[in-house]
């Protein structure tokens, strides 16, 4: 019994030591965008109501400055965040169709509340609504990878 | 001799100018001083009351860190440094209520911290 036992505590070990973060394959990443897309994202109808001016997309990448940075980078395209390798299921560039296909009320749900079981967390209260839809104005104009050079954060 | 008595007509001319101004007139142009105190996650007041049309001197003043009020449909920001004192000056052009928000990034529960403006006719 007891054999039995620690033999069966070995092989679950031995499987979650295998256990390793690994990319995604294409009906994996097809079948959760779909049901992020259609099925659990919401609040598809919801307007920005910012205007979509420079003010507004300054304002914007202000915001998305505090902390967004931290796994999306300057860029939204993960330029310097150095365990973007790492991530399991990885941070999405911003500039994909994957991301950009959201509708805007799509993208201040996600601001708001998050990705569950992703690692992408909700904001709500910690930015206010303002700062929220000027980040959704700022994801629509990401400026070109690369250009806004490593967050600060990573530089020292 | 015109030139002599030119300088005190036209002083005794602002002097009775002054004296026969409606107090109502002063009351309008006269800024409103509006003190506020912001402490992470709050201002107080948290409502404040305006005047259409009068100019306003917000006085914001920080009891920790950078904080900041913003009125984005006024055009109004000010930002104050940690435990510093700031003001900005504006005359509110439409009456209504408007929440304004802390502009500046102070933590956990920065989005949460507003402040109501109501102005009135």
């Amino acid at each position: 019994m007891r054999r039995a036992l620690i033999t069966t505590a070995a092989v679950l070990l031995a499987g979650v030591a295998g256990c390793k973060a690994t990319p995604p394959g294409k009906l994996e990443t097809g079948t959760i965008t779909f049901i992020k897309h259609h099925i659990t994202i919401g609040n598809k109808k919801e307007k920005n109501p910012l205007p979509d001016t420079p003010e507004t997309r300054a304002d914007g990448k202000e915001a998305f400055g505090h902390y967004c940075v931290a796994c999306h980078g300057m860029d939204g395209q993960n330029t310097g965040v150095p365990f973007v390798g790492n991530m399991s299921p990885p941070a999405p560039s911003l500039v994909s169709p994957q991301v950009q296909s959201y509708t805007d009320g799509q993208l201040k749900r996600i601001l708001d509340y998050g990705i569950k079981p992703s690692g992408m967390p909700g904001s709500k209260g910690i930015l206010s609504d303002d700062e929220l839809w000027s980040i959704v104005t700022y994801l629509r104009h990401l400026p070109p990878k690369g250009s806004q050079g490593v967050p600060e954060i990573y530089t020292h | 001799m015109k030139k002599k008595w030119m300088l005190p007509a036209l002083l005794a001319g602002i002097v009775a100018a002054l004296a026969f101004s409606s107090p109502a007139v002063w009351a309008q142009t006269a800024p409103q001083r509006i003190e506020v105190t912001a402490k992470r996650f709050s201002f107080t007041p948290s409502e404040i009351t305006v005047k259409k049309g009068q100019p306003v001197v917000l006085v914001l003043k920080s009891e920790d860190v950078a904080h900041g009020i913003r009125f984005r449909e006024l055009d109004v920001n000010v930002k104050v440094k940690a435990g510093g004192t700031s003001q900005v000056e504006f005359t509110p052009d439409k009456t209504g209520d408007f929440v304004g928000h802390c502009s500046v990034f102070c933590g956990a529960h920065h989005g949460s911290m507003a402040i109501r403006l109501h102005v009135v006719d």
